[in-house]
């Protein structure tokens, strides 16, 4: 287990916190329960890199996809339709094949991640803190610092003119 | 084994879990936070090899974590403007109805 400045339980605390709320993401019925079960389960990722020593990301996640993106779903879910009824109008004919993949793929990945050697690595955190981060955006990532700039307000711009009605011509 | 091994295990279900939602879902919302959920789990995987490996991949992971989050805020934008657009014209959300292109 994941030791290091903390207690190893706090890891099986978050991965099963993050992992049940990703299980209800999928599983669950009514869409609105998801979308709930989607909020706890990107805090339990922020709460994730508090504990990798990333405490940017953290605070950036729970900005970002707490706070904007799970208030755009959520809008996106209340201007659309409310789905009640049989499990076949939740779940595609392909569940069965997708939840073999699912399993398989979880079984190989599992497998890979604990067996895999990932050489000479202690406990020890060694990210870089906010001044060397800070340093790495503004001058050697600057550039893909500045595309995604460009991305955001071409994003923005796309999103205004696809959802906007077409208005009437006089 | 190391610790980074657990980190990677837990990034590793979150993502087949996110998968089985976009595989199996009906509905076109879920299935993109099915997609962000995958999102997060890479970052997890990014976020944890950079805190363990150290030297000049610690910062690039860090970065292309934070980058793929305001990536992943743009898309949702996008593709939810484009299931609302659909919905317009469409009144469903259910993806087997989206086959226009289909030929």
């Amino acid at each position: 287990m994941p030791g290091g400045d903390f207690h190893p339980w706090f890891f099986v605390i978050v991965a099963a916190w993050v992992l049940v709320c990703g299980l209800g993401v999928v599983l669950f019925k009514k869409i609105m329960y998801s979308a709930v079960s989607m909020v706890f389960c990107f805090l339990g990722v922020a709460f994730a890199y508090a504990l990798l020593n990333a405490p940017l990301v953290a605070i950036i996640q729970i900005l970002v996809y707490v706070g904007a993106i799970s208030i755009v779903i959520i809008f996106a879910i209340m201007l659309t339709e409310v789905q009640s009824g049989k499990m076949e109008l939740f779940f595609n004919r392909q569940t069965a094949a997708a939840a073999v993949v699912a399993l398989v793929g979880a079984a190989v990945l599992a497998a890979v991640a604990l067996s895999a050697d990932i050489g000479r690595i202690g406990d020890k955190s060694l990210t870089p803190g906010l001044r060397q981060l800070s340093r790495l955006i503004f001058d050697r990532y600057v550039f893909p610092f500045e595309l995604v700039s460009l991305v955001l307000v071409a994003a923005m711009i796309g999103a205004i003119v696809l959802a906007t009605r077409e208005r009437e011509r006089p | 084994m190391n610790a980074l091994n657990w980190w990677l295990l837990l990034s590793f279900l979150l993502f087949c879990i996110g998968a089985f939602g976009v595989l199996a879902r009906r509905n076109i919302i879920l299935v993109v936070m099915s997609l962000e959920i995958m999102l997060n789990a890479v970052n997890i995987a990014l976020v944890a090899i950079a805190n363990f490996r150290g030297g000049a991949a610690a910062g690039a992971g860090t970065l292309f974590a934070l980058f793929i989050i305001v990536l992943a805020a743009a898309e949702v934008t996008v593709g939810l403007a484009i299931v609302i657009a659909n919905y317009r014209n469409k009144r469903t959300v259910q993806t087997d109805t989206y086959d226009e292109l289909k030929g």
